[in-house]
């Protein structure tokens, strides 16, 4: 047992000399991260480091890190951080003006990115990991239905005024309910996973006045009005029957298959902006270039656009900081940048989201700016695993039917409480 | 096609009146012989107890605290029994051990008695036969995360395919996963279609060694086709069919990944057995502590399940009666 | 044999391939899936074969790691099939022809052990590995796996051993073979066809084991499943390049399978018991 324990303590040793001017990074399977990986000879070519990429399942990026980051040691040393993780791995990342400069990269300047997607990196008020995606919900709508004279003329008969992209709740329920009512899918709602569906309600939530949770004086507060709440659950469960068949369990594969695949499936509909490379892609949807996108349409109190990006971090346990700084600097350059946008990916940084050269070929990227001036994040707390599987329970029972949509919002209420209470702040 | 040796099976239970072990090969073989059986044994012993002592000792120990599965979630305190308070008192946990429950009580039977009548129908040449044998183990061996999606994607209402066979049969268009009640029942669907290959395959193996000459004498005693089947083979099947039984509830205890990616265990928490609850705790609360307790009470309940169902009906002595009793 | 009734005989054929369809229905799907393009696949026509392409597997293939992470499971699925059905023939030969102390107990904790749910296991595993350097490696995986498979092989075992009349290695002992001679030259040939299931099994489980892949290797030892499942649970489901891969995946279990039937017909024969 020794031998092998210092045997072991050995190899490790050796493994750690060597690994020196090699750097480990993990990576969720995603367009863009396939276009970083594609292009890390030239950062091989011009930094001499060795880059050797773990590339996992976006669900899978959270048990990998939890086990392998540590305050002591770091099986990685660039890890990639969803929205929602930032809190739980702050304290086990270096901030980022702690990092050293680069060799051969500059280090990326905070202020290219926007201020409302740089905030997905700062927790304690230090940036703690570098955004890297402009991920924010971006509307999705047939414009070959929007078109068709014999909608428009049908819906400016029944409504009075022309059939456009909806920028209001008024005019994406009442579109809805007109495509609803010649077969075709009015509204593609969100009904998958926990962190997707929470984000539907914050939108509801927000659109009609109220936040969920806040921050009052170092403690997260729920923060829900009750009769806000109910006027936006309502509202959802109102598009619920503007949707189509099977949709109460929709999650992303099957919003593509209908937005895509279906010539009827539906009309207008959020997405993330990550997706588009799929929508716009004629191998899988039949409706590439005959979408339009814009900022969601906006409720009765204010327009919102939900915002979920990924960042990425160095551990304070990592073995090679110099590598992994440098390696940060490389992605978020303004030249990988291009290279993402180029890609049909969408990058941070907002020059290159704003650059003329590309707003013709990519109508996306003016929605994805417009989104960003209405970005609302989803509460950050540790907590947020728990609270989203209440949220979502008691959502999808109060859109579907199964419960009233006011004891659903006292029961949301009521449980996150709970769970923050326990949680003991 | 009768053997010109004599098979290898045991007959005749007064030969084995002690009840199963082979006095002739231990005890009277002298003392020189006593540690044979370790001589056998220490593989196994060291494979699967050094693997896993440690791991299962450290589950102990981890559910006595609130251990995060990230040190970044905060530090490690010892709760005593705290976790299994929590857990006792957690509905959703009962949920999930009620839905399991339900599954293993539902699942296997079927499984079972689909299983035993495919071996009995197909224990015989046809043409083809060989084919259907080989092939109706295609499902057992396809990927669990895949069949999951596969049979997500079957059941989508418009596209699904066999939402399409069902519409064609007159069933109207359902949300099958959208509803709790369906959603439950797609996951068992999915699970006895995938598996009972599993326990025909069992099964068959065992058919097939059970000597002709019985088959025939019973015949000849003017035993009709059911009668052979209860008097004759399902007594000598009774082995194969405990360890099938057993072997299934193992993985049924386990099963995971082909319903979380059917359902992730909604809507709701329909289909959240008690296997998707431990790794939620584990993975998506990070409660590493609430896992390791919730899966020290399914140690236990296995145990007390093992203690009195299982040694009952399947005893190593039992097991070597049963099949000395032919 | 039993005597065959044509008439019967035709019944069960056309009931037997009736059942065969149904139970290949999915997966029938899932190859065919492969050949089309994913905007044809949701088009909600599952049976019309036109433009059916390669486009998938070859998109599958040339994913970076994919086919190392095939080989991967091969090694690893192999390797540990091997271990688990020699260890567990053997410990499941101890228990089965010996009496001594503590003998129910030990068979039950091995089955007990196998019940323990690998997330509950997989944290200290990580640990334990990382200790002993033995993570992300192959050899790692294998010892993993074998963990694992040899209760579980043991009491697939177990009904075939306790069956087997121990007669002929009294008579082989009896002409002076040692034990571990009579295990391995008597006793094994009369247990082919469990051999042969168990294999079978012990492969399967190693080749779509998940968890364990996942928590236990990094860049070097990451096996099929683990590869597969970026691609499914990535936020783009590319459905063609999924099928594809599922369908490869497939193959080798299915040769494993047939091969070993061949085996599982001759070890019956040569134990003396025909069917």
């Amino acid at each position: 047992m020794k031998k092998i324990a210092v045997l072991a303590l050995l190899s490790c040793i050796a493994f750690g000399a060597l690994s020196a001017q090699s750097i480990k990074v993990l990576l969720w399977d995603d367009p863009l991260t396939k276009i970083i990986q594609s292009n890390i000879p030239d950062f091989e070519k011009a930094t001499g480091y060795k880059v050797e990429v773990e590339m996992v399942a976006p669900p899978q990026v959270l048990p990998k890190t939890a086990v392998g980051v540590t305050s002591t040691s770091s099986d990685y040393d660039v890890v990639p951080m969803d929205e929602g993780n930032i809190p739980v791995f702050a304290s086990l990342m270096s901030p980022y003006d702690s990092l050293p400069d680069g060799k051969v990269f500059k280090k990326t300047p905070k202020e290219s990115v926007t201020p409302a997607m740089l905030d997905v990196g700062i927790w304690d008020g230090k940036l703690i990991a570098f955004p890297i995606n402009g991920n924010i919900y971006v509307w999705f709508t047939r414009q070959d239905m929007v078109d068709n004279p014999k909608y428009k003329a049908e819906f400016k008969a029944k409504y009075g005024y022309d059939l456009t992209v909806p920028a209001t709740f008024k005019q994406l329920e009442e579109e809805a309910a007109y495509f609803t009512s010649i077969g075709i899918g009015g509204f593609g709602p969100f009904n998958g996973g926990p962190a997707g569906v929470v984000a539907e309600a914050v939108y509801m939530w927000e659109s009609f006045g109220t936040s969920f949770i806040n921050w009052v004086g170092g403690k997260p507060k729920v923060v829900l009005d009750e009769a806000k709440a109910v006027m936006g659950m309502e509202f959802y469960k109102k598009l619920m029957t503007l949707s189509p068949k099977g949709s109460e369990t929709w999650a992303h594969n099957e919003r593509i298959a209908a937005f895509c695949a279906d010539p009827k499936g539906v009309f207008t509909q959020f997405h993330w902006p990550s997706y588009i490379a799929s929508y716009e892609n004629p191998d899988k949807s039949l409706v590439s270039g005959k979408i339009t996108y814009s900022a969601p349409p906006g409720g009765p109190a204010k327009r919102v656009a939900i915002r979920g990006a990924w960042a990425v971090g160095v551990p304070l346990a990592a073995k090679n900081k110099a590598g992994a700084a440098e390696f940060v600097y490389w992605w978020t350059s303004k030249a990988i940048s291009q290279k993402v946008v180029e890609g049909n990916a969408i990058p941070a940084r907002t020059e290159v989201l704003q650059d003329p050269a590309y707003a013709k070929n990519m109508p996306w990227l003016a929605a994805i700016a417009d989104s960003m001036k209405y970005a609302v994040a989803r509460p950050r707390l540790k907590e947020m695993p728990q609270i989203q599987d209440v949220v979502k329970k008691y959502w999808i029972m109060g859109i579907t039917g199964q419960m009233p949509t006011v004891d659903a919002i006292r029961n949301i209420t009521k449980e996150t409480n709970d769970i923050i209470a326990k949680a003991a702040y | 096609m009768t053997s010109s040796r004599k098979p290898p099976i045991k007959q005749g239970v007064e030969a084995r009146a002690d009840g199963g072990a082979h006095p002739s090969l231990t005890r009277k073989s002298g003392k020189g012989r006593e540690g044979a059986p370790l001589l056998f044994l220490i593989p196994a012993l060291v494979v699967v107890f050094a693997v896993l002592l440690f791991p299962i000792g450290f589950s102990l120990y981890v559910s006595t605290f609130n251990w995060p599965l990230s040190e970044g979630m905060g530090p490690r305190v010892f709760v005593g029994l705290g976790n299994y308070g929590a857990l006792f008192t957690d509905a959703e946990f009962w949920n999930s051990l009620k839905l399991q429950l339900g599954f293993v009580f539902v699942a296997l039977p079927v499984e079972l008695l689909l299983g035993f009548g495919a071996a009995l129908l197909l224990n015989r040449e046809f043409f083809g036969a060989r084919v259907v044998r080989t092939l109706l183990l295609l499902p057992v061996f396809f990927l669990p995360v895949l069949s999951g999606i596969t049979w997500r994607f079957m059941l989508q209402p418009r596209y699904g395919p066999l939402s399409q066979v069902l519409v064609s049969l007159g069933i109207p268009e359902t949300s099958w996963l959208g509803n709790p009640g369906w959603a439950y029942a797609a996951v068992l669907m999915q699970d006895i279609w995938r598996m009972w290959p599993f326990m025909f395959m069992l099964l068959y193996a065992g058919l097939t060694s059970i000597p002709n000459e019985l088959l025939e004498a019973a015949e000849i005693d003017g035993a009709g086709y059911w009668k052979r089947i209860r008097i004759v083979i399902t007594p000598l099947l009774t082995p194969t069919i405990m360890t099938a039984l057993l072997l299934r509830l193992i993985d049924a205890l386990r099963i995971f990944s082909e319903v979380f990616t059917m359902t992730e265990g909604g809507p709701g928490s329909a289909t959240l057995l008690f296997s998707l609850y431990t790794n939620k705790q584990a993975f998506t609360y990070m409660k590493v502590g609430m896992a390791s307790a919730m899966a020290i009470f399914l140690l236990v309940l296995s145990v007390v399940f093992a203690a009195t169902l299982v040694r009952k009906n399947m005893s190593l002595d039992v097991l070597e009666r049963k099949a000395g009793n032919r | 044999m039993r005597r065959n009734r044509p008439a019967v005989n035709a019944l069960i054929a056309c009931a037997a391939f009736l059942v065969l369809a149904i139970e290949l229905f999915p997966i029938a799907i899932t190859v065919v899936n492969g050949f089309r393009r994913d905007v044809v696949i949701l088009s909600g026509k599952p049976f019309e074969l036109s433009q059916l392409s390669l486009r998938s597997y070859k998109l599958v293939l040339e994913r970076p790691g994919f086919q190392k992470s095939l080989v991967t499971s091969l090694v690893v699925g192999l390797g540990s099939t091997t271990a688990s059905v020699l260890i567990a023939a053997m410990g499941a030969y101890g228990i089965s022809r010996f009496r001594f102390k503590g003998r129910n107990i030990l068979a039950y904790s091995f089955l007990i052990f196998r019940m323990l749910p690998q997330i509950s296991l997989v944290v200290a595993l990580y640990l334990m590995y990382k200790f002993l350097g033995l993570r992300d490696s192959a050899g790692g995986l294998i010892i993993a796996y074998t963990s694992f498979n040899v209760p579980y092989v043991i009491w697939l075992l177990l009904p075939f051993f306790t069956s087997v009349d121990s007669s002929y290695e009294e008579a082989a002992m009896v002409d002076g073979c040692t034990r571990f001679q009579v295990f391995f030259k008597v006793f094994l040939p009369l247990v082919a066809p469990g051999l042969v299931v168990g294999a079978v099994f012990a492969f399967i489980n190693s080749w779509n084991e998940f968890l364990y892949a996942l928590i236990l290797t990094g860049i070097n030892a990451k096996t099929a499943p683990v590869a597969l499942n970026s691609l499914i649970g990535s936020d783009i489901l590319t459905w063609g390049q999924v099928c594809a891969g599922g369908t490869l995946m497939l193959v080798p279990v299915f040769i494993f399978t047939v091969a070993m039937q061949k085996f599982l017909i001759r070890g019956i024969s040569a134990g003396g018991v025909k069917g």
